[in-house]
């Protein structure tokens, strides 16, 4: 029961509106500055659509509105290794979408969901018997290859600094799809990147080799051994001994003039 | 009376037009808890308030402690305003059926309240060896105060009213559904603080008790104060006096009595001859009491 | 001002003390702590053994995203429920009535409840963060583990290739678990936390029952995190609606906390760097609202009849 006299009342809600007005001005223009923050670290947040909606049902909708968005995905994620034991490609293909928008800067979906579309299910459509001919499952395995260099090429648009999709990239391009130019160029992407394993250093080049093209080798050979500091190239895990003998190889075999050959003698 | 002025020392409570009124907003009513109230408790004082359920009893306390807000008049509390802590250092309460923090002992709840209140260190636990003994509850300093009876309770909450040694007590009903012997505890008590010094001002319904500690009583009802004076002035019957003889009398010595007390010209067909009654509570007090294994201890709660 | 702090810390005490020995509580913290450390099993049914780094950053994401939700899940209900039953089980056994009837003002006794609180919210997390690191630990010595099985056949000494694969593997998942920015997480999620308690109290220094108090915090939570949506859309379209939707939204945008830039810890639980002037530009942004809160509430109390 309120039997709070009147001018109390006037009082109290007097005291409230101006705490409350002195407050919100300054809340507003300070939530401002966290989202800027926020999109400087290439944070975006998430936006429901309604098609996002739908995928998720209600319950899941409730648990990323609450908060709970990358225990949400998670679970997704474990519907993603279902969908790959049942061989159901295209829910699959479905499923990596929706857990890579959801968490765009979780690089482990865009590489682990990559790999399912580009690896998985291309060999999985390549050995499909259901299908009539070798033409038409080798045209399904490089829709799915293609598939999964999407899910890899826009995993390193939202997250360029994180080395392994890079690689995984190059890997692609090199094993599957023999493109060795192009596993080259992400190799050294890949290696280029903070905490990159340093064997990737050494990838380029031999990727050059692969494709046949020794001057290009040969290139990318000495330019790692300029890169490398003398200190460097004494430690184990740059593997000095391999450079070198790669390095005179090629200048033998492409004849290089001796006064511009790193290894004269 | 009512609007003397009092130099020194200020009366321990003082009212005046003392009113409170919740508006009913769906009725488009408004309630009169209580109505232009003027009261003055002198520093020493036990003073009862009675008065049916609802009719303003407990909301006087609350107002005079400063937990809801008079629509009109004033309360002073030693000529404070009774919301202020300098009144609340000399105002000890104890709520209508008071639970306590269960999850906490005798021991552990004095020391809570000492510690609210600023006592500490060994003055605290002095005070606290002092109160347990004072409201007999040696057997509760280590139990948890959901075990505790009513009487216990109630006895517990007497204590942390007086942790900070108050010089005026407010009790909500303190006997409110508490057993016979209980209740006589309390009322022990209440004439104990009442040699001690303190003021005691105490709301209750159980008018025989009332009777036994009050120096001057106000009864309510329905938010206002309809009668208010010494136990003294209020009881006294002037229009007869009463004999006590503590011995049997046979109807031939009572004819001669009557005779006797004649003489003195009072008229003789108007005297009675009755045997006094034990008050049923006294009678309880005596059996149980006289127990040869009693000890005033209380039996928990079912 | 010494002395109210010290009335403030023995009602907090008290709080705390009260809290601990409930028992509701209790079961709610010992869920959490099951779960956490269960976040393990589930972990393990993402993905059979495939591919020892690859398949490790999914277990690990999965711990970390289980037990950190679980923290503030847990720790969202303690605080949803201790705060509101506060102030309606004071007025029910009238504690309240003897505490106010001592020398203590509103505000201390509202205050130092909500310091309890907060002690309560800071032990529960202390606890499940102990169990989130064992846990974490414990799928750090199952990543080793596999990392060691998958290099057995070969002879790393005499492939520098393989020996550099295998170091790096084992370095990617002891810097996964390992990761400093957990503590950046663990603060964030208290401090969301801690701001659920705020409103709460709030709610219930007004509320007439306890559920209005949790229904009324819960959506306000909900809510919450669709405030920058809210705020955007105001702010950038206000004028092009009705003043019914405009007021509506301005109402949000104005008055509900930000509750979705607290996310950000799904970045730092995805690994991404997030600097620490940025995390403490969000608990100081938290800190200040809590104390909004706190003062709106010591109003509210301060006039409440009781």
């Amino acid at each position: 029961m309120n039997g709070l006299p009147l001018n109390l009342r006037l009082r109290r809600a007097m005291l409230i509106a101006l705490l409350l007005g002195l407050w919100a001005p300054v809340k507003i223009v300070w939530e401002q500055q966290i989202a800027r923050e926020q999109d400087n670290l290439r944070y975006h947040g998430l936006v429901m659509n309604r098609q996002m909606r739908d995928e998720l049902g209600q319950g899941l909708t409730i648990g990323i509105l609450s908060g709970m968005r990358s225990v949400v995905a998670d679970f997704i994620w474990l519907e993603v290794t279902t969908a790959w034991e049942n061989q159901e490609w295209f829910r699959m293909g479905g499923l990596v979408n929706l857990c890579t928008s959801l968490q765009p800067r979780a690089p482990v979906f865009w590489d682990m969901g990559g790999w399912q579309l580009a690896w998985n299910a291309s060999v999985g459509a390549e050995r499909d018997v259901t299908q009539p001919n070798e033409l038409r499952r080798l045209k399904a395995a490089r829709f799915w290859i293609d598939k999964g260099l999407d899910v890899y090429k826009r995993g390193i648009e939202n997250n360029p600094e994180y080395w392994r999709l890079w690689s995984d990239t190059g890997l692609l391009y090199q094993q599957r799809l023999k493109d060795y130019k192009n596993a080259a160029y992400y190799y050294q992407r890949a290696s280029e990147l903070p905490n990159a394993p340093v064997y990737l250093e050494r990838f380029p080049a031999i990727m050059y080799g692969l494709a046949g093209d020794d001057q290009g080798a040969y290139e990318a050979w000495r330019a790692l051994w300029e890169k490398l500091t003398p200190a460097q190239r004494e430690m184990k895990e740059h593997w000095k001994e391999k450079i070198e003998s790669n390095i005179r190889r090629l200048e033998q075999k492409l004849s290089v003039p001796k006064e511009k050959r790193v290894f004269p003698n | 009376m009512e609007t003397s002025t009092v130099a020194a020392p200020p009366l321990a409570v003082e009212t005046i037009g003392l009113t409170k009124r919740y508006p009913l907003t769906w009725k488009r009513k408004v309630l009169v808890a209580l109505d232009g109230l003027n009261l003055q408790v002198k520093q020493g004082e036990v003073f009862g308030l009675l008065g049916p359920n609802g009719s303003g009893k407990s909301t006087t306390l609350k107002l005079l402690l400063g937990l809801i807000v008079a629509t009109e008049g004033e309360a002073r509390v030693f000529g404070l305003p009774p919301e202020s802590l300098e009144a609340r250092r000399r105002v000890g309460f104890l709520p209508e059926n008071p639970y306590f923090y269960a999850f906490l002992n005798g021991d552990e709840t004095l020391r809570f309240y000492g510690k609210l209140c600023g006592v500490t260190g060994d003055k605290l636990d002095k005070r606290i060896e002092e109160l347990i003994d004072l409201v007999g509850l040696q057997n509760g300093r280590e139990r948890p105060l959901r075990s505790y009876s009513k009487g216990m309770l109630q006895r517990i909450g007497l204590a942390q009213a007086l942790i900070h040694d108050p010089d005026l007590l407010f009790l909500d009903e303190p006997t409110a559904g508490v057993d016979p012997l209980g209740s006589a505890q309390i009322r022990d008590l209440i004439l104990k603080l009442k040699k001690m010094g303190k003021t005691v001002v105490f709301s209750s319904h159980l008018l025989e008790q009332v009777q036994e500690v009050a120096d001057r009583v106000a009864i309510f009802s329905l938010g206002k104060k309809v009668l208010e004076g010494s136990l003294e002035s209020l009881l006294t019957e002037n229009q007869s006096t009463q004999v006590l003889i503590p011995a049997e009398m046979n109807p031939e010595q009572q004819e001669r009595l009557r005779k006797f007390i004649g003489q003195t010209g009072v008229n003789e067909s108007e005297i009675r001859f009755t045997r006094p009654h034990l008050s049923l509570e006294q009678l309880y007090l005596r059996t149980v009491q006289a127990q040869p294994d009693f000890v005033s201890k209380d039996s928990p709660r079912p | 001002m010494i002395s109210s702090l010290h009335r403030i810390l023995i009602i907090a005490r008290n709080t705390l003390t009260e809290a601990v020995r409930q028992k509701v509580l209790n079961v709610l913290l010992i869920f959490g702590l099951v779960l956490i450390c269960s976040s393990v099993t589930v972990s393990q049914l993402a993905t059979p053994d495939i591919d020892a780094a690859g398949l490790f950053s999914e277990q690990i994401k999965f711990v970390k995203d289980f037990g950190c939700g679980a923290i503030g899940l847990f720790g969202f209900f303690i605080a949803l429920l201790s705060t509101a039953l506060l102030i309606p089980q004071e007025l029910d056994k009238r504690t309240i009535y003897t505490i106010l009837a001592k020398p203590v003002r509103r505000a201390e006794f509202l205050l130092g409840k909500f310091v309890g609180v907060v002690l309560l919210l800071a032990l529960s997390v202390a606890l499940m963060s102990l169990a989130f690191a064992a846990t974490l630990y414990w799928q750090e010595s199952v990543g080793l583990a596999a990392v060691e099985a998958n290099y057995a056949q070969m002879d790393l000494k005499h492939t520098p290739t393989a020996q550099s694969m295998h170091d790096h593997d084992a370095a990617q998942i002891i810097k996964q678990v390992r990761d400093p920015q957990l503590v950046e997480a663990v603060l964030l999620i208290f401090a969301k936390i801690v701001m659920t308690a705020a409103i709460g109290l709030l709610i219930s220094t007004f509320a007439t029952s306890w559920i209005f108090t949790i229904i009324t915090t819960f959506m306000i939570y909900l809510i919450g995190h669709g405030e920058s949506l809210a705020r955007t859309f105001w702010l950038s379209h206000g004028a092009e609606t009705t003043i019914w939707q405009s007021g509506l939204i301005g109402l949000i945008a104005l008055l509900i906390p930000d509750m979705n830039s607290f996310t950000i810890v799904d970045e730092i639980l995805a690994g991404n760097r997030v600097p620490w002037h940025d995390v403490l530009n969000l608990l100081c942004y938290a800190n200040v609202y809590v104390i909004v809160l706190l003062a709106v509430s010591v109003v509210i109390f301060d006039y409440r009849e009781i």
